[in-house]
């Protein structure tokens, strides 16, 4: 059985009868069993795939109504919660923690028959762009095993890129989708900040992250858009999107269409191969009638400290919940007084955790927040108005996804300002709200590179459109795995 | 001269659910730890889901003090580690970007005294802790959430009481206030709770956390400025502090953490954008509003002519207004605000009597009807009322009972009046002579009836006899 | 210059034992560091934003109880409480 299909050709078979959700599903952990000790792309796999997947078939013989992915093994990230199973963010402090309850997005792939085949690796509680911040280990990247996958969704990118699952869910704070989509050669898409809930989405930085599909194909992101986006009562941010059909239309070209290249994305620090990559992308564009033209966001040199300060105040909050009282570890309180307790139990989270926790509770801090976290808001904001502005003018803009190739494991894990300015392409979609996506589009020395665009608020179909087209033009060589 | 400030915590404990969830925000029906779900107990993954009607019970709170009310609202973090906190941050509000708590500055009249508002914000209450244990030793700390989460308002004032006296009045205005809202009961237990401010001429402020009710709110501003004048007596600085209300011994004790130390990170939650209050909105809010005490009390003095005394009690007392309201009539408000507030009140004076009493406004409307058309005497009716309350029994029925019916039967009454005639002729003669004298007789038949020979009926008869 | 005593005191008010003192204070002082290109970023006359909604679109007022006796997936004392240590 091929297991190289896309969501939709699974789709099409399976109601064809050409295969069945079990014996796909079945060979889908098989191969996971096989090769996932090398890719270590999963947390644990769901025992019970098997048995879900034949009662989809089941549903499909006897004619009753069946949901929309007809028993498609999906992975999902490890920072998303399915009820009465495992969700431990990568992180020794939610080792053993079993979510009581289904996040939104787990709740609706459900009512269409999807099958969870298992949770994939992260850096702790996302924060991360390599995956080497997860508590249980590094994945690697099936295209060269000493390779960093990206992150922080690395395990989603890795697992979708390597045949071990049709699509994934991640999510995206500042790149997390898209960063490791490019690193892996797979799609990524973060969407417009509301567009999709994040009830049950444990929160690292919750007023710029968004959930995000990870797949094979651009068809294959609009596809699950359409399952998982829409405005959710347990989610006060998600936004009215009128049940839009992410994927009729996705072949209509981007004919006429004005697309910004941000100069502040494609200038120094960038790889010559990336950047080479980048202009090739642009070409190709105009080829199919669009017209590619500079552009240029100020704001964005100051985008990654804005983030980082933002990020970390918002993660300080976020994490401070665990205090290992309501739930957690096994670890007694008897004998501790408050303070000292709750320390030793966060001894628990990972360094680079801790590090991040230390600067969210120092740049809003009574005497810093003017320096630090009121203008990291302050660039948010005129960001916004700048990006806001180009999009007065250009339909699209473009810049590569990362600036740089994937890097050998343990590179540049010391040095935190160089990762820092790894994540200088895709923190802006997040500052911004704006729908951004990733598409594989060449391999360089056996290393992929994704190209990036963005589109305005609420235009993500027509963002998908315009991804759609720049897929058609390239033929992508297959995985070495 | 003494400055006093109060911040007042007031649970919106008429709301059905809490501020975020939908557990209920009356939590006190509860076993431990029973009216918890994933959002209020701060689950990973879980999102706060704002109560509209909470955002508009507020504005409504605000609406009442005056206060200005913002087109806009945000929410921030409060960020400290506390066992009560299932976040570990508290959900609240703050001006740091512009006017943004649900009430702007206000000012409410206590006697003559006007006292000012300084904001009002919604937030969400925390958890309780419980302590088991014999020795403070081995104290155990127990946390139930079910209250965590519920709705508070927080009304902050400006130093403008100068003695515990105003303080009181302030706090009976509001608490009236908030019950004819119909936003909150202020008689549940822990459902008002303050934070008090107090300095003395030439003192440090003192800040006081943690009064469990109104009642002892009064006590512990007392007790502050006692103490601070003793210190200040004995020329002792007094330092600027925080204390805590020990409400077992009833004294103010210096709380050894000092907010001073603490940072609370403020931040925009963003789990919950900014909320926009249309102009539509607020006036709808405030044409739906409940009459206030103030305007209720005008009415009930205008138009049906209770004396002032009267009205005023009448007014600031919903329950007692509401069923004013229901039961009377244009011809019967007067006798109805009698009964009220000279003879009910009396009889339920306790909370625990009000929960208990069966009175309706049929049963107020009944008696003033049979008082007004002679079918009962007021002597009866109080008799009867005591009874309907225990009972809520109608009144026809508590009367035959009871034979608290006038004796207005023409024949009747004849017979008694002659009997009276035969016994008291001294009396008799004097009445001919002098008709001022008649009403010895008609006490003496209402001797016989026992208070329940209809007067005028009486004084018809007696008069057509000594002819 | 972020100083060493204030990482610490942050530490402290984060609940967060430093173990590796040197290297941790070191990287996060770093970090902390390179924000200080937001000082060049002009912004202080920017308007802070945020999304919004209407009163209409926030949750109706109904009481739903949670599903499940959440206690008992939770750490519990004695079936009921949740403890928490000594409060000094």
């Amino acid at each position: 059985m091929n297991l190289k299909i896309s969501a939709l050709e699974f789709v099409q078979q399976v109601q064809n009868g050409n295969i069945s959700a079990e014996d796909f599903v079945a060979k889908t952990l098989e191969r996971i069993q096989s090769i996932d000790d090398k890719l270590h792309a999963f947390l644990f796999v769901n025992e019970k795939a098997i048995d879900q997947a034949r009662d989809i078939d089941k549903k499909i013989k006897s004619g009753s109504k069946v949901g929309a992915c007809f028993g498609m093994p999906i992975s999902i990230k490890d920072n998303m919660c399915i009820k009465d199973s495992k969700t431990t963010c990568a992180s020794k402090m939610l080792e053993n923690f079993v979510a009581p309850y289904d996040a939104t997005v787990i709740t609706k792939l459900k009512e269409q028959d999807a099958v969870f085949v298992g949770k994939v690796n992260l850096d702790e509680f996302a924060m991360g762009l390599t995956t080497e911040f997860s508590a249980f280990g590094s994945s690697k990247n099936p295209w060269n095993t000493e390779y960093v996958p990206g992150g922080s969704s690395g395990g989603s990118a890795v697992s979708v890129s390597a045949f071990e699952c049709v699509a994934s869910l991640g999510s995206d704070t500042g790149g997390s989708v898209r960063n490791p989509a490019s690193f892996c050669s797979v799609v990524g898409y973060k969407p417009t900040y509301g567009l999709i809930s994040r009830y049950g989405l444990i929160s690292y930085s919750n007023s710029i992250e968004q959930i995000g599909p990870l797949t094979r194909t651009v068809k294959d992101t609009a596809f699950m858009l359409n399952i998982i986006s829409g405005l959710d009562p347990n989610d006060n941010t998600t936004i009215d999107n009128k049940n839009e059909d992410y994927l009729s239309g996705i072949d209509s070209g981007i004919e006429g269409k004005k697309i910004g290249i941000i100069q502040e994305m494609v200038g120094e620090g960038t790889d010559p191969t990336v950047l080479s990559a980048t202009k090739d992308a642009i070409s190709k564009l105009e080829n199919l009638g669009a017209t590619c033209e500079d552009v240029s966001l100020d704001m964005v040199k100051y985008s990654v400290a804005a983030y980082y300060t933002i990020a970390a105040t918002e993660a300080g909050s976020n994490l401070a919940r665990y205090d290992n009282l309501r739930y957690g570890y096994d670890f007694s309180v008897e004998g501790y007084e408050f303070n000292s307790y709750i320390a030793k139990a966060r001894r628990n989270f990972g360094p680079e955790v801790k590090r991040r926790m230390i600067i969210g509770g120092f740049v809003p801090s009574a005497g810093h927040a003017g320096k630090y976290f009121l203008k990291a808001i302050k660039v948010k904001s005129k960001l916004t108005r700048e990006i806001n502005e180009a999009f007065k003018k250009f339909d699209l803009l473009i810049a590569p996804t990362v600036p740089i190739l994937p890097f050998k494991i343990g590179e540049k894990i010391n040095d935190p300002v160089s990762l820092f300015l790894i994540d200088i392409n895709t923190v802006t979609a997040n500052l911004t709200g704006k729908p951004s996506i990733s598409v594989p589009f060449t391999i360089s020395n056996g290393l992929p590179i994704g190209i990036q665009l963005l589109a305005d608020s609420m235009n993500d179909k027509l963002l998908l459109q315009a991804a759609y087209a720049l897929e058609q033009t390239i033929t992508l060589q297959e995985v070495p795995i | 001269m003494t400055k006093i400030g109060l911040e007042i915590h007031c649970q919106l404990t008429n709301l059905k659910s809490k501020l975020f969830c939908s557990c209920k925000a009356n939590y006190r029906e509860f076993e431990i730890n029973e009216n918890i779900c994933p959002i209020c107990m701060g689950l990973p993954g879980s999102l706060p889901r704002l109560n509209q009607e909470a955002v508009k019970k507020a504005t409504m709170i605000a609406m009442a003090l005056n206060c200005t009310t913002p087109d806009k609202i945000a929410f921030f973090r409060k960020n400290y580690f506390y066992p009560d906190l299932p976040k570990n941050f508290q959900i609240t509000q703050l001006n740091i970007y512009g006017k943004t708590s649900i009430g702007g500055t206000g000012s409410i009249i206590v006697g003559d005294k006007k006292i000012r508002i300084t904001r009002i914000q919604l937030e969400e209450d925390p958890g309780r802790l419980i302590y088991e244990g014999s020795s403070s030793k081995n104290l155990i700390t127990l946390v139930d959430y079910n209250r965590a989460g519920t709705p508070l308002v927080e009304i902050v004032t400006e130093p403008d009481f100068e003695n515990p006296k105003q303080v009181r009045d302030f706090v009976n205005i509001l608490s009236d206030l908030l019950e004819n809202l119909e936003v909150s009961d202020p008689g549940l237990d822990g459902a008002m709770r303050s934070d008090a401010n107090v300095s003395i001429e030439g003192g440090n402020k003192v800040e006081i956390k943690n009064i469990g009710s109104f009642h002892d709110l009064e006590k512990a501003v007392h007790f502050e400025i006692t103490r601070q004048e003793s210190l200040n007596s004995r020329d002792i600085q007094i330092i600027q502090e925080t204390r805590h209300w020990d409400d077992k011994r009833k004294i103010t004790v210096s709380s050894r953490s000092k907010e001073e130390d603490l940072d609370y990170r403020y931040f925009l939650e963003g789990d919950i954008p900014w909320i926009i209050i249309d102009p539509k909105t607020k006036e709808n809010l405030k044409s739906n509003m409940p009459e206030s005490i103030s305007s209720k009390k005008e009415r009930y003095v205008s138009k049906y002519n209770i004396p002032t005394q009267v009205a005023t009690v009448l007014s600031s007392d919903k329950f007692y207004s509401d069923l004013f309201e229901e039961s009377h009539t244009e011809v019967t408000a007067k006798e109805i605000a009698n009964i009220i507030t000279t003879d009910l009140m009396g009889l339920i004076d306790t909370r625990e009597k009000r929960k208990e009493s069966k009175i309706t406004a049929t049963h107020l409307k009944d008696l003033a009807d049979s008082i007004q058309s002679g079918k009962i005497s007021r002597n009866s009716a109080k008799n009867a009322l005591y009874e309907i309350v225990k009972t809520g029994k109608n009144l026809s029925k508590v009367m035959s009972e009871l034979d608290l019916g006038n004796v207005s039967d023409e024949s009747e009454l004849l017979g008694i009046i002659k009997a009276v005639i035969f016994e008291e002729l001294k009396a008799v003669e004097e009445a001919k002579s002098n008709p001022q004298t008649i009403n010895y007789l008609v006490g003496k038949v209402m001797q016989k009836t026992k208070g329940k020979a209809d007067p005028k009926l009486t004084l018809d008869l007696l008069k057509k006899q000594l002819k | 210059m972020v100083t060493e005593e204030q990482i610490e005191h942050v530490s402290k008010l984060m609940k967060i034992d430093i173990d590796d003192h040197k290297e941790y204070v070191d990287k996060v002082q770093t970090m902390i560091d390179y924000f200080d290109v937001l000082d060049s970023a002009d912004v202080e006359s920017e308007e802070i934003s945020m999304q919004e909604i209407t009163i209409s679109n926030l949750r109706e007022d109904k009481y739903v109880p949670f599903n499940e006796k959440l206690i008992d997936k939770l750490n519990n004392y004695k079936g009921t409480y949740v403890r928490a240590p000594k409060m000094s």
